[in-house]
This record gives C-alpha cells, sequence and structure tokens, in this order.
C-alpha cells in the first residue's frame, strides 16, 4: 500500500515543473531523530554525489506528504558549518518541498555535504490519551525507516534516541539493534526515491509536554533610557489528559523526579533585566526564583498549581532592560531597535501563537520592519499611556507554531527628533499653569449678594 | 543588515543614576515657589494684588513642579 | 508635627500672621493627609497590592461591571452566578456609591479635612488640626480603609463627617445654603452607607433636644426642615432605600420630629402674637397634643404594618439577645459580638481617656453645636459597646473631643496672658493682638488688674514645659501605637496568609488564590461551586463562577439548605446537590497548618442554621459526644463523623503523616487524631486540594459514574402488565424444540 503512494508520488511529481535532477545521489545519509522531548528533533547528515555531468548547485529537500504534526523550522548547513540559504518551493502532492542553495557548484563526480535539521511539533501522540495520575505517560511516534527524498539513497543509517529503557514497541525492519535508550534502524542500501514505511515507536516520555497556547509580547521603547518587556503567557499541559481524581496526597508523596506532571520550568532571561514581576489575574504569584548566572538571568517558575493533562494556566511577566543594550542611533536621528521577536519561555519549548507588539514613542516617522524570517504583519494601532496626547504607534506581529530556534532578532528602524523628548514635562507644566491661573481668577471673583459695611473674610 | 558598526548605543540625554537627586532639587524648588505663591494670594486684598507678580511667580513653580514631577515618575520606574 | 498646629509663632509681623497661620494650617493638614495615606499602605508594602477580606471582592467585582456596561445597567445588573439558582437583583440591594467614587486611602485624608472643619466649627482652629491629625492614624478608622479594604465604610466615614459640618454649619448660621449642601451631602452619604440611619436618627434627636432646652430658634427650625425634605427626597432615589424612609420604624423618627418642630414654629409664632397668660395655657395644651397626636399615629401605623417594624440588624442593637435566638446568621458574625475594653484600648489608645474631658468642656460651655456634639459622643458610645463592628463610628467623635480637649489643655498652659478674657472662636489672633495692647499699655494697671488671677496662676514656667513634655511624651507614645497597630494587626489580606518560620524567614501560604485560579482555569465557566457563605464572594470575584451562597446572606433559607447539605451524610447531600445543580463543592481545611479559621471550625454555625429550618433533620445535638463536647477524634458523635463535612476535609488525610514522630491523620487546628480515617466517598471526587491542603475542591459525580446502589431482590424483576396466557385448547400440550428422537437399536443421530 505505502509502495504504491511513493509510486503515485513519483507520477504526480513527473507531471509538476520543478526538475529533479536524477543524477543526484544521497551517497550516504545518516538521520539522527531526538525524541527525547515534546518535539521531535531531526538531524540529518547528508553526503552527496553528483553522478551526472553538468555542475549541480541547488539541492531539494521533500518533507513526508502524510507526516503526523506541523513542521515547524528547518535549516541547513554545509559541511563547515555555513548556513546555507532555504527557500520553500511549491510540489503537488509534498506539503514541505525546500530548495537548498550550495556555495560552490558540486562537480562531476564529487561529493558534498549539508546537515539538515528540522522540527516537528504535535508529531507525539499520546496513547493511551487519558491517564490517572499514577500511570506512566507514553506516546507514540510516527516515522518513516527511510529517509525520504527525490533521490536515490544509496546507504542510510536512522538513530532514534529516546528519554528511557523502557519501549513498549517499536517496528522492525532488519536491520534493527535496541541499546539502552536509543534504537538503530539500518544500514539500508539502495534504497530508491520517495520511498515511505512506516516507522513506529511507542515509549514513555516524562518530559514536559508544556504548550504555549498563546504568547502575547510587548516591547515599549522610552527614550529615558528604559525599554520594558511584558509577556502575557497561556500554557497548556498537551500530553496525555488527567482522568479522575487528583490527590495532593499521592502527589505529595510520590517524589520522584520525573512524572508527567509538570511542577516548574526555567526562564532564561537577558542578563540586564531588572524589575522583574510575575503575576496573574489574581495577583503576584510569590513561587518563583530568580537567579543570575554569567551571561543570563535564569527564572524559575513555578505556576500556582501542577500542570497535569488538559489542565492550563496562564502568567503575566515583566521586566526592563536599559535602553543602550537594544537601541542604536545614527547620525542623521534614525534609531535602531534589535530586540528578539519571541524569547526563551523554556527549553524545547513550544508556541502556539505568538503576538509582539511594540510601542513607539510619540512623534516617530518612517517606521521600517526588518523581521528574521516571514511574519504576518497586523495593522498598527494607537495607544495612549502616560502623559500622551497625541498617540503612540504599535507595530504589531503575528506568527503560528514556533520553537526554540526562533528566537531571533527583529530591527525596527524609524525617525525621531530628540526635542520630543521635552513634550511631557511641557505638558505638565501647562497643566499646572492653568490650575494656577484658574486660582488667580477665582480670587478676582466676587459672589456675594449684597455688599455688607464689615464684610469678615473667613 | 543594518551598518550596526557606524552606529552608536543610544543612551538617555540625562544619566538614570542622578534622577532621585534631580526629583528633590526640583520638587523643592516648585513647591517653594508654590508656597511663596499661596501665601501671596491669601495674604493680599483686592487693592494689593500685583498680576505681573502673580503670573510670574504660577510660571516659575509651574516649570519647576511639572519637570520634578516627570522627574519624580522616572525615579518610581513609570517611564513615560 | 503634631505640635506645630498649635505652637504658633507668637510674635511675627502682623501682616504675615495670617499668611503664615494659614499656610501652616495648610501644612499640617497636607502632612497629616499624607501620614494617613501612607500608613495605610502597609498591606501593599508587606504583601502585595491585593484585595483584602471577602466583602470587598464583591464591591470590586460590581465596579467592574458597573465599568464595563455603564452605571444605568449597573442598577439594573441582575446576577444570576450568585445564589444560584435564585440569582441576585444586585442593583435593587447595594449602595453604589463605593463604585462611583473609589479610591479608599484618599478618602482618608478627606475625612481628616473634614474633621477638621467640624471640630474648627465647635471649638477652635487648633482644634481642628488635633482632631484632623488624630483621625488620620488611628487605629479605630484605619482597620476599614487600608489600602486593599475595598468597603463601603471607607467612603462612608468621609460622608458621615462632611455631613455633621454642614449641618453645625448651618445650624450656626441658618443659611438655606448650608442646610442645602448638608442634605447633598447626606444623599452621598445613603449611597455609600447603610449606616445612614445613624445621621437620620442622630440629627432629629438634636433637633428635639434643643427644642426641649428651649434653644428654638429661627435659625434651627430653617436648617432642619430644609435639610430633612431635600434629604428625604433625595434618599429615597438610591434603589436599595426605595421607599423605606417613609414605611420603615427607623426613619420615623424624624417625620416626627418634623411635624414637631412645625408645631413648635407655629406656637412660637402664636406667641409673639398673643398675650402671655393665653399663650401659655395654648402652649401646654399644644405640645401635648401635637406630640401625642405624632406619637400616635406612628404606633397605630406601626400596628397596622403599613409601617415595618425595626428590622433585624437594628433590632438587635436595642435587644442584644434577640440575633442569638432568632437570626443565627447575624449572631454568627465575629463583627457583630460585644465589643471588649481590649478592642476600646487597642483601638483608640489615650483618646479613650481624653474624650471624657473634651465631653466635659464642651458640656461647661454649651451652646447649639456643642449640644450635637454631645449627642453624637453619647449615642456612639452606646452603640460601639454593642457591636465591635460600631467602633467605627465611635472613632470620629473620640477624635474630635480629644482634640478639643488637648486643644484646651494648651490653651489653659500657653496662653496665660488671656486667661481672664472669654472664650473666643479664635483665642489666638486675638490674644496676639491684645497682648501687645497691654503690653504697651502702662504695666502698673495691668499687673493690678491681673493680680487675683495671677494668684490661681502660680504655675511657673517649669510647670508648664514639664507639662508640654509629658503631653508631647503622650502623643508621640500615640503615634508609636497606632503605626504599630496599622502594621501588625490590620494589614493583613486575609487572602494571603504568611507564617514566620524558625529562622525569622516569612513564608507565604497563598493556597486561596492556588485554588481560585485552578477553577477559574480548568473548570467550565458555567460551572456552580457550593461552599459556605463566607467565601461566596472570593470565588465570585477570583475563580469567576457560578456560586449558590455568599456574603450578602439576604436568603436564610437557601443558605440553611446548604449547611443541611454540609450536615448530612453523602447520600443525603447528594440528593441536595443534585436539586440544586452542584458541579463542585469547596471547603477549607486547615488541620495540616494549624489555621483555626476552617470549615471544621464554624460547623456549629452550619448546624444551627440548618436546624433552624429543618429541625426535623438536624439536630445540634446529634454532632455532640454525651458530655456535650465537640470532637473528632475517635470519641465524637457518629453524626460528626459522618457527615459530608467531615468527610470532604479529611479524605485521605488518615494516611498522612505530618511528621515521623506523630501519628498518622493529626489534625493540627484541633490537637486530636481523627476518629474516622479509612472512608472513601461514593457520590463525589477529589478534584483538586492545595499545596497545604487548605483548600479542597470535589467534584460531583453525574448519576451515571458512580456504582449503582444495590437494588434490594424484590424490586430487580421489571414487573410487565398483567399477564395472559397465549395457550388454547388446541396448543395446550407443548413440544420441545428438537427433541432426540430415539429408537431402539439405531445410533442417535446427530442434529444441530
Amino acid at each position: 500500500m505505502l509502495r504504491l503512494l511513493s509510486i503515485l508520488a513519483v507520477i504526480g511529481y513527473v507531471v509538476c515543473a520543478i526538475p529533479i535532477n536524477s543524477n543526484l545521489v544521497n551517497k550516504n545519509v545518516d538521520r539522527i531523530i531526538d525524541l527525547n522531548s515534546q518535539l521531535v528533533k531531526v538531524t540529518a547528515s547528508i553526503t552527496l554525489e553528483n553522478t551526472g555531468k553538468d555542475p549541480v548547485s541547488n539541492v531539494l529537500i521533500f518533507m513526508e506528504p502524510d507526516a503526523q504534526g506541523a513542521l515547524a523550522f528547518i535549516s541547513a548547513q554545509d559541511a563547515l558549518k555555513e548556513d546555507l540559504k532555504l527557500e520553500p518551493i511549491k510540489v503537488d502532492g509534498i506539503n514541505d518541498a525546500y530548495d537548498v542553495k550550495l556555495r560552490q557548484p558540486l562537480n562531476q563526480g564529487r561529493t558534498a555535504g549539508i546537515t539538515v535539521e528540522y522540527v516537528y511539533t504535535d508529531a507525539l501522540q499520546p496513547y493511551p490519551n487519558s491517564i490517572s495520575q499514577k500511570d506512566r505517560q507514553l506516546v507514540r511516534y510516527f516515522g518513516n525507516h527511510y529517509f525520504y527524498s527525490p533521490y536515490k539513497t544509496v546507504k542510510q543509517t536512522t538513530t532514534v534516541m529516546l528519554n528511557s529503557r523502557d519501549i513498549e514497541s517499536y517496528t522492525k525492519l532488519k536491520p534493527v539493534s535496541q541499546q539502552d535508550t536509543t534504537i538503530t534502524y539500518g544500514p539500508y542500501n539502495n534504497i530508491e526515491s520517495l520511498t515511505v514505511d512506516q516507522l513506529i515507536v511507542h515509549y514513555e516520555n516524562n518530559a514536559p509536554f508544556l504548550t504555549v497556547t498563546r504568547i502575547e509580547r510587548l516591547i515599549e521603547i522610552s527614550h529615558w533610557g528604559n525599554i520594558a518587556v511584558q509577556e502575557n503567557t497561556e500554557i497548556y499541559h498537551s500530553g496525555a489528559k488527567l482522568k479522575g481524581p487528583f490527590s495532593r496526597y499521592d502527589y505529595q508523596r510520590d517524589s520522584s523526579s520525573s512524572h508527567h506532571s509538570i511542577k516548574a520550568y526555567h526562564t532564561v532571561l537577558p542578563a540586564a533585566a531588572h524589575s522583574i514581576y510575575y503575576r496573574d489575574s489574581n495577583g503576584n504569584i510569590s513561587t518563583s526564583q530568580v537567579r543570575p548566572r554569567k551571561d543570563w538571568i535564569e527564572l524559575e517558575l513555578r505556576p500556582r498549581f501542577p500542570l497535569f493533562g488538559g489542565w492550563k494556566s496562564s502568567y503575566t511577566l515583566g521586566y526592563s532592560v536599559p535602553s543602550y543594550q537594544y537601541l542604536f542611533k545614527t547620525n542623521n536621528n534614525q534609531y535602531v531597535l534589535k530586540m528578539r521577536l519571541l524569547d526563551h519561555v523554556f527549553d524545547d519549548m513550544h508556541v502556539n501563537e505568538l503576538e509582539t507588539s511594540i510601542v513607539l514613542p510619540v512623534g516617530v516617522k518612517n517606521v521600517q520592519l526588518k523581521t528574521p524570517y516571514p511574519v504576518q504583519r497586523l495593522d498598527d494601532e494607537v495607544t495612549y499611556k502616560y502623559l500622551d496626547n497625541l498617540g503612540r504607534m504599535i507595530i504589531k506581529l503575528r506568527k503560528e507554531n514556533l520553537v526554540e530556534q526562533h528566537i531571533q532578532d527583529l530591527e525596527i528602524t524609524y525617525d525621531w527628533q530628540s526635542v520630543l523628548l521635552l513634550h511631557e514635562p511641557i505638558l505638565l507644566s501647562l497643566a499646572l499653569y492653568a490650575l494656577f491661573v484658574f486660582v488667580i481668577i477665582y480670587v478676582r471673583l466676587d459672589f456675594s449678594i449684597h455688599k455688607p459695611d464689615h464684610s469678615k473674610t473667613q | 543588515m543594518a551598518d550596526f558598526d557606524s552606529m552608536t548605543r543610544y543612551v538617555s540625554p540625562v544619566n538614570p543614576a542622578i534622577f532621585p537627586h534631580l526629583t528633590f532639587v526640583l520638587l523643592g524648588i516648585g513647591i517653594f515657589f508654590t508656597a511663596w505663591f499661596f501665601v501671596y494670594e491669601v495674604t493680599s486684598t483686592k487693592l494689593s494684588r500685583d498680576i505681573k507678580k502673580e503670573l510670574l511667580l504660577s510660571l516659575v513653580a509651574s516649570i519647576f513642579s511639572g519637570f520634578g514631577i516627570l522627574f519624580l515618575l522616572l525615579t518610581v520606574g513609570i517611564y513615560v | 508635627m503634631i505640635q506645630a498646629g498649635t505652637k504658633k509663632p507668637p510674635t511675627s509681623k502682623l501682616n504675615n500672621k495670617t499668611g503664615i497661620s494659614s499656610l501652616i494650617i495648610f501644612v499640617v493638614l497636607l502632612l497629616a493627609w499624607i501620614a494617613g495615606f501612607s500608613s495605610r499602605l502597609f498591606a501593599v508594602i508587606r504583601f502585595e497590592s491585593i484585595i483584602h477580606e471577602f466583602d470587598p471582592w464583591f464591591n470590586y467585582r460590581a465596579t467592574a461591571y458597573m465599568v464595563k456596561h455603564g452605571f444605568y445597567n449597573f442598577l439594573n445588573w441582575f446576577d444570576e452566578r450568585a445564589w444560584y439558582p435564585l440569582g441576585r437583583i444586585v442593583g435593587g440591594t447595594v449602595y453604589p456609591g463605593l463604585m462611583i467614587t473609589s479610591g479608599t486611602p484618599i478618602f482618608s485624608g478627606l475625612t481628616a479635612i473634614s474633621t477638621y472643619l467640624l471640630t474648627k466649627e465647635l471649638w477652635s482652629v487648633g482644634a481642628g488640626l488635633f482632631a484632623a491629625c488624630f483621625i488620620a492614624i488611628v487605629p479605630g478608622y484605619i482597620s476599614r480603609s487600608v489600602a486593599g479594604s475595598y468597603d463601603n465604610e471607607g467612603i462612608a466615614i468621609f460622608a458621615l463627617q462632611f455631613t455633621y459640618f454642614l449641618w453645625v454649619k448651618s445650624v450656626k448660621t441658618g443659611s438655606i445654603f448650608w442646610a442645602c449642601m448638608s442634605a447633598l451631602s447626606y444623599f452621598y452619604m445613603v449611597s455609600a452607607w447603610g449606616g445612614y440611619v445613624f445621621i437620620i436618627n442622630l440629627i432629629p434627636l438634636h433637633v428635639f433636644v434643643l427644642i426641649l432646652m428651649g434653644r428654638f430658634s429661627n435659625k434651627v427650625f430653617t436648617s432642619y426642615t430644609t435639610f430633612y425634605i431635600l434629604g428625604l427626597l433625595l434618599s429615597m432615589q438610591v434603589p436599595f432605600v426605595g421607599f423605606q424612609p417613609i414605611r420603615t420604624s427607623e426613619h420615623m423618627a424624624a417625620s416626627g420630629v418634623f411635624a414637631l418642630s412645625i408645631a413648635v414654629a407655629v406656637l412660637k409664632y402664636l406667641q409673639s402674637v398673643l398675650s402671655k397668660s393665653e399663650f401659655k395655657s395654648l402652649f401646654i395644651f399644644g405640645v401635648l397634643t401635637s406630640s401625642a397626636v405624632v406619637f400616635f399615629t406612628v404606633v397605630v401605623l406601626t400596628y397596622t404594618g403599613y409601617i415595618a417594624p425595626w428590622s433585624g440588624r437594628f433590632y438587635s442593637l436595642w435587644d442584644t439577645g434577640y440575633a442569638k435566638i432568632h437570626i443565627p446568621i447575624i449572631a454568627s458574625v465575629s463583627e457583630h459580638q460585644p465589643t471588649t475594653w481590649f478592642s476600646f484600648f487597642f483601638d483608640l489608645h489615650i483618646l479613650v481617656t481624653t474624650f471624657p474631658a473634651g465631653l466635659w468642656y464642651c458640656i461647661k460651655n454649651i451652646n447649639d453645636e456643642r449640644v450635637f456634639v454631645v449627642l453624637y459622643a453619647l449615642s456612639a458610645v452606646y452603640f460601639a459597646g454593642v457591636m465591635v463592628r460600631l467602633m467605627l463610628t465611635l472613632t470620629p467623635v473620640v477624635c474630635m473631643l480629644s482634640g478639643i480637649a488637648f486643644s484646651g489643655l494648651l490653651d489653659l498652659f500657653f496662653k496665660e496672658d488671656a486667661i481672664q478674657r472669654p472664650e473666643e472662636i479664635e483665642p489666638e489672633e486675638s490674644s496676639a493682638v491684645s497682648s501687645k495692647l497691654y503690653d504697651k499699655a502702662g504695666r502698673v494697671p495691668k499687673m493690678k488688674h491681673e493680680q487675683q488671677p495671677r494668684e490661681t496662676d502660680p504655675i511657673g514656667p517649669n510647670v508648664r514645659s514639664i507639662i508640654l513634655v509629658v503631653i508631647m511624651l503622650l502623643l508621640m507614645l500615640f503615634a508609636v501605637h497606632c503605626t504599630w497597630v496599622t502594621s501588625n494587626a490590620y494589614s493583613s489580606p486575609s487572602v494571603v496568609l504568611a507564617s514566620y518560620s524558625a529562622d525569622g524567614s516569612r513564608q507565604i501560604l497563598d493556597d486561596f488564590r492556588e485554588a481560585y485560579f485552578w477553577l477559574s482555569q480548568n473548570t467550565a465557566d458555567h460551572a456552580r461551586v457550593m461552599s459556605w457563605w463566607d467565601y461566596g464572594y472570593q470565588i465570585a470575584g477570583m475563580a469567576n463562577r457560578t456560586t449558590l451562597v455568599d456574603n450578602n446572606t439576604w436568603n436564610n433559607s437557601h443558605i440553611a439548605l446548604v449547611g443541611k447539605a454540609m450536615s448530612s451524610n453523602e447520600s443525603a447531600a447528594y440528593e441536595i446537590m443534585t436539586a440544586l445543580d452542584v458541579d463542585y463543592v469547596l471547603v477549607i481545611f486547615g488541620g495540616v497548618i494549624g489555621y483555626s479559621g476552617d470549615d471544621i471550625n464554624k460547623f456549629l454555625w452550619m448546624v444551627r442554621i440548618a436546624e433552624g429550618e429543618h429541625p426535623k433533620d438536624i439536630r445540634e445535638s446529634d454532632y455532640f459526644t454525651e458530655n456535650g463536647e465537640f470532637r473528632v477524634d475517635s470519641q465524637g458523635a457518629p453524626t460528626l463523623l459522618n457527615c459530608l463535612m467531615y468527610k470532604l476535609s479529611y479524605y485521605r488525610f488518615g494516611e498522612l503523616k505530618l511528621d515521623y514522630r506523630t501519628a498518622a491523620g493529626y489534625d493540627r487546628t484541633r490537637n486530636t487524631v481523627i476518629g474516622n480515617k479509612d472512608f472513601t466517598l461514593t457520590y463525589l471526587e477529589e478534584a483538586y486540594t492545595t499545596e497545604h491542603w487548605l483548600v479542597r475542591i470535589y467534584r460531583v459525580k453525574k448519576p451515571d459514574e458512580f456504582n449503582r446502589p444495590r437494588i434490594p431482590v424484590a424490586n430487580r424483576l421489571v414487573k410487565s402488565s398483567s399477564f395472559s396466557s397465549k395457550k388454547n385448547s388446541k396448543r395446550k400440550k407443548g413440544s420441545i424444540k428438537n427433541k432426540p428422537v430415539v429408537i431402539k437399536g439405531k445410533r442417535l443421530s446427530k442434529q444441530s
């Protein structure tokens, strides 16, 4: 059945316009599938050989058409660890197809090595999907025994890394061996292009299955020397749902460190962050610890209650950083803000929806935006904060399905006159002056109905 | 990629370390002038009032108080 | 700071004197405001900015609703998320003043200013400044107005003082303007607090006493009639009050005095027209008939039921034993207990001792407005003795009279030049002027003139400075005490508990908010939570879920139903819970940390309230042992050890060992090992328990979830309707299907 599918895929592919260079061959592929966390991280080291006459400068990377979950991130590097440019292309029947541009064209008979890393989210399915408090959390991974590629693969090996020795079951396609927490598949020889053979691993995974359903990141720039960051986060435990009662007694007695419930996690904040606050709609959450490290500040956050499957929580985290860390100035009154679009929430995180808003100071003009990866830009808004009569502009950006590799900088450039900084104190002084003038006028008014001879002022 | 070598980091025109001191000085002067204005208003009668003195006093008082309140807000942490 | 108000520089330039003195008054009041405001911020500094207690959560939620939906919708709001399934008409049962003007600590400053104005009218500027400073920091008022205590009393005391100030001013001047202003201020007071009844009874009492003392004048007449009519009309605009001012006994005194004052005014007019003897008989006759008519009208109307008798809350002020027997809910609130001497001193410190001195000063130098303050003081003392909560109404008058006492004292010891002069409203200015004149005139006549008073004043400068030091010491002690009380006793938000461990570090117990947050995040939006009424407002405010009963306690039978559910065994309770559509049950359990305000300690009140409505099902004596003790250990009454509250509090607790020395199941609050340890719940399931077991939430199982109860044999057969046999003569002989046919000699053939 799967072979039929792959043949159909090949036929379907022939119909579309992108030419596949059939002279390009994967001489050796080493795939490492890391299933230690809630994400599926795959690193594929590919050695390509050009068996044809023409030099090749593009390589195509395909993802399985019916893969579980969603592809969140993909990157490619060459043998010298330099980044290669990846362009998404449209191919019929394939959801995610990418075109990698090599730095130097690959000549006839030569080999080149590239490393492709990609991350899938929501790919691990909890099975059974509801468990009681004492049960272990087991998940299933659906993959492919072979490396799915438009080129023929001469030799390939796949290593699956798990985080527990208890493996319920795994598909056995010879040769396969299991040591400790790794399963090694291969080597498989001479596999044709676009072949799919389903690989299923059912194992125990107690890593935190925490999904950030929504994070709203608000960055406020003040030219008095401070940038304030606030993140409103909603988190959700996306592992196996809890069925039955929650017993505090059993929870307190069970002191094992790996449990499918989530008690605390670590967030990394920039080293210069100060005035950190952690609260929710009910008030301040006191269960948090700040530990300054060498290059960053580690914040251990504990939600008010431990999260079990299907439970959710939300909180607000905020801090301030001095402006000289991230704000730069050119000679002709142009300013550039270089800050992270998404910041670290916890290791191996998975964010469903991110909305970043940047509040610019009053009176900026000519705003330009440069993002490290494509995002959706929402309409600009205007907000009024303290001492504002003209509004401040907000730039809003939105993106879905992000992981840790998306923590990159975004640049905003704008023009601004530094004399505008004075408009706030002048506004205050004018208001006070108006009050004084009112007093001056008031004492000159006379409200008496009739004028007595000696009016005693009180 | 913007040319970061030609750019300098932006620092505030007023050093944040002296915000509290500036607050005290400016607000103190502002309050002094406000008190002077208040006493003048209370002790003068209709005939002895001098509008120029009043306007000048209130102008000085409002300028100093306005800047003082701004630095007070900055000291507290409300970066306007 | 407190001294600056009275020690004005005696020899400064004349034309700058008013300027400097008014500047000093302004500075002192400003400092009093700032001091009052800052001392109310202790709770915010020590913990965080959170709303305290229980009632303020409802006010917060109501304000949020008003901000979101507008004032008109707020007045018409029907809250279906409270008192499920009855709902609550919020617009008609709430005093909207608080929601409109929020910001309680600021109001403390305004209260200080209005107290200053009121005392200035009564006595002098110096006394006013003293009173303002006292009321800014006195603990009796701070307890209800800290930052976070978002409750009606915070703004009501300001309205009270301001209304009294305007009333005194209008009695003094007799102007309609001031009377109208006092009616407007009274309207604000009515919209702010149910204690407005105090004003509407005290002011008519004042007028009545003035009539009796013969001090009735046109000024009093004008001010009272204007105030009464305008105040009546305005007070009826508040929906909660409605038509009560003309229908309830609490307001009848005002109407009675109104009629009486008109009668007296008529008589006084006639007095000026008729001759003396004619008038005398007419006067006596007129007074007697008018008061008799008024009195009998009120009695008749009350008797026929047109005017409602005194409501329970106010009746219990006169008859203190009434509430415990008839309305246990009112008796169960700790704030409604009688006041102890300890509370008086704790809340007022040395003002308690100086207050009678000030009262005596006022009585000695009586005039119209001081009559008012004397009546205010006497009635406030009585009410404060009846209920702890009413200490709040005593505090302003104590501050005022103590201010008068201190001012009088300082006058005596500092103004020895002005002793022989008659008492005036503002002695400083005139005394300073006069002393200068005295000095300039001949010395000899002055000495002769003052020879005799001088003999009564042999106290030299040494004694004066000793007195001054002693007074300063007292006032400083007072300030220290107030600050200490505020920071330690009145600044804890009861939602967040703090305990201090052995090494002095503070451990915060945030269990309440943990549980409410869990409720708000992990239950369905329309889920209904059953708990005791204490926590209703907090659940509605923080967890945003529908509750069955809350702190408003307006429906006693609904609360009794909840109490009955908590006191019955599990199956009876389940029936009640399914009838009320309950999804979750919340109990507070302090056995792990030793918290003494938990539901087991309140349990007897639940039983009493339930017994009041269902005396056949619940009997309080069932829950006591034979000796009459309330015990939860193995000697406890079996009804207690099997009721729902017990089971929900102690579920799985019997297995918990707090430390390795004590036995499992040791309850730290009751200091005993519990009696019934190993039991299971049939109809409920533990949904969440907080970290220190303080809040326990259970989910009520739906009928298809639990093991069905055993059906007795007699009911297991399904009885169908009358059975008639279909056998007729033809088919009477029955046949066995597939009957094997045995033929001798032949093998039995296999048939399917």
